[in-house]
């Protein structure tokens, strides 16, 4: 996390056409009254079930209270009456749209509850798949977030590409957005041969349709009318709300958890992270959309570098590997059990070959260590472990007790604290720009909820 | 890449004479983009009639491999019931003959309610329960979608079948 530093004067009121249109209703002395809009639960617009209690005079929203709850599912309660491994799958239902990232800070705590050491294969694979996932998180974001805006195009090349992409995921993990796929110290199987072919050339192909993207939405007179100057927050207002992610960046702080303490292989790879210094729902636009190019800057090089390189191959090596193995076994027997006329080996011959036996280095392997998933109990104690989803800061706080259930697990989702700024960015705006800054924030509701 | 927090800027309106052409022209551009869609491959599939091509690892409805004569496969060692994160999602009926060996009387699962994390094809030790690529669960009643034994058991050739696809050694005896 950055230090606080002084924060820029920018206050709502201040910006230029806000007082003239208080001065509407006040001037003029049209009888408006306060009438109370009840936005959602079941509105399209508000992806998910949030309710919106607004209270409006004219087009001035002068008061909003978020109604959330309606997805509380209870998932910090689940984990307590259920094993680690149990309570694995339920967590890609805390935040469907991005769950690699969920499932990432999950085994991470319990890596280091229980002092499990991960291979560098696992933890590239897993940076891909993570990567891949901000890369659809954010092809969702912008389908909807021009569809809120009236542009209904954009949202079908948007899930076009997510759908290459959850291919991707369906080849390595069985399934399109319930991943379940990370393990303690491991990943559930090796990628496909071939995978990172595949990856290679879903990426390949995504620069071009991003700048399609662009050319449509990126100049566009209603998208600049709607988002440029609109919903501008300030950075003093972003640190009291917690907000973190594209929200906060698009306000020129460099605040990334990648660049800022770099999880998992991050040090090793080479990007930038975009900021745009505007703020407002224009800049959050810029900002994800620079942050996709960027994911894919990183995908090629976990590619490039990855330990191992394509299973393929990695599945030969280990059958060379196996086959020496049986030969030793196979001497080793004949040292014990030597047939009559035959001469057996000596037996110090066999145990020097047994020595340098071939073995898959580890940072090639799957899984680090192997872990009974059944009667798994971390040793008693605590652990936190941050990533940056697609939306903020993400984290997930374990505490054990020696037993193999949790005794108690915490979310912290990004998408609860970028909600909870939304009043006071709506508070003497115009009403029809609500779906605009809402969309620009990016919520996701079951990670809201829980 | 700064830490510091920048001032905000207020954006610049473009002069009114050409914001009307730029914006005509920004939608030009826009439309020529969407119209350059017209020729291009579809991407959508004519579902029932064509279906979509799944991956090896997806998960789908639950089965029971048998070994290669057809014989049960499962040791009723209730793993997968275990690790299954819906309570009695997976119910075993098991007793043991004579020679101490596992029969299974009773193994139902209420595809219903399950979630298909693939939990349970993770722990089976004898690589019996596994997943299908096979989506198409709908069916009238909640009662259907309860599979017994019968329904779930993948006979001889097709346990083969579905072990030699993924991987595994296609003959178990
Ligand atoms: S797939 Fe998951 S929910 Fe379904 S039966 Fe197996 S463990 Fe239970
Ligand atoms: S885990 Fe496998 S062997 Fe054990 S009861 Fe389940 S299906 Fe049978």
């Amino acid at each position: 996390m950055t230090t606080a530093s002084p924060a820029p004067e920018l206050s709502l009121r201040d910006k230029p056409g806000f007082s003239d249109l208080q001065g509407v209703t006040v001037e003029h002395g049209l009888n408006t009254q306060d009438m109370v809009v009840n936005i959602g639960p079941q509105h399209p617009s508000t992806h998910g079930v949030l309710r919106l209690v607004t209270t409006i005079n004219g087009e001035i929203v002068k008061d909003m209270e978020p109604v959330i709850g309606y997805l509380h599912r209870s998932k910090e309660k689940m984990a307590e009456g259920r094993s680690y491994f149990q309570y694995q799958p339920t967590i890609d239902r805390v935040e469907y749209l991005s769950s690699f990232y969920d499932h990432y800070v999950y085994v991470t705590a319990i890596e280091a509850l229980a002092d499990l050491k991960v291979p560098k294969r696992v933890e590239y694979i897993r940076m891909i798949c993570m990567e891949l996932n901000r890369i659809t998180s954010h092809l969702l974001w912008f389908g909807t977030f021009l569809l809120d805006l009236g542009a209904t195009s954009p949202f079908f090349y948007a899930f076009r590409e997510r759908e290459a992409i959850f291919k991707l995921f369906e080849d390595i993990t069985g399934a399109r957005m319930m991943y379940n796929y990370f393990r303690f110290g491991g990943v559930n199987a090796d990628a496909p041969p071939g995978w990172l072919d595949d990856v290679r050339k879903v990426i390949n192909e995504l620069p071009f349709r991003f700048d399609e993207y662009e050319a449509i939405a990126n100049k566009n007179p209603i998208v600049m009318d709607r988002c440029i100057g609109v919903g501008v927050t300030s950075y003093q207002d972003l640190l009291d709300y917690g907000v973190t992610g594209p929200s906060m960046r698009a306000c020129g702080v460099a605040q990334d958890m990648r660049k800022t303490n770099p999880y998992s292989c991050y040090n090793e790879v080479e990007f930038d992270v975009p900021t745009a210094t505007e703020g407002d729902v224009y800049a959050r636009y810029k900002v994800r959309m620079a942050e996709m190019r960027e994911s894919i800057r990183i995908v090629h090089q976990l590619l490039d570098n990855m330990p191992g390189g394509d299973s393929a191959e990695l599945r030969k090596l280990e059958k060379e590997h196996a086959k020496v193995a049986e030969e030793i076994a196979a001497a080793k027997k004949r040292v014990t059990v030597a047939k009559k006329n035959e001469e057996a080996p000596n037996a110090a011959d066999v145990a020097k070959m047994a020595e340098k036996a071939p073995e898959l280095p580890f940072d090639y392997r799957t899984t680090g260590q192997k872990v009974n998933l059944m009667v798994f109990k971390p040793p008693a104690g605590e652990a936190f472990s941050m990533v940056e989803s697609p939306r903020g800061m993400l984290g997930c706080y374990l505490v054990s007790d020696g037993t193999p259930k949790a005794y108690r697990v915490k979310w912290r989702g990004a998408s609860f604290s970028n909600l909870t700024i939304l009043p006071s960015m709506m508070i003497g705006n115009l009403y029809p720009d609500l779906m605009a800054i809402f969309g620009s924030l990016d919520i996701i509701l079951p990670e809201v909820d829980r | 890449m700064t830490n510091e927090p920048s001032k905000s800027q207020h954006i610049e309106a473009p002069a009114d004479d050409n914001r009307v052409l730029s914006g005509l022209l920004e939608i030009g551009r826009g439309l020529k983009t969407v119209l350059s869609h017209v020729g291009r491959e579809a991407v959508t599939l004519e579902y029932p009639e064509v279906l979509p091509d799944l991956s090896v690892r997806f998960h789908g409805r639950l089965c029971l491999l048998t070994k290669s004569d057809g014989t049960d496969l499962c040791i009723g060692c209730k793993a997968c019931a275990r690790v299954c994160p819906c309570d009695d999602l997976i119910q075993i009926e098991m007793h043991r003959d004579g020679d101490k060996k596992p029969v299974i009387d009773q193994f139902t699962i209420d595809m219903g309610r399950c979630i298909f994390c693939g939990n349970c094809t993770e722990v089976c030790p004898v690589d019996c329960i596994k997943m299908l690529p096979d989506f198409e669960l709908a069916d009238y009643s909640r009662e259907a979608l309860v599979l017994d034994k019968y329904d779930l058991t993948l006979k001889g050739e097709d346990a083969d079948e579905w072990r030699r696809t993924h991987g595994l050694a296609p003959s178990v005896t």
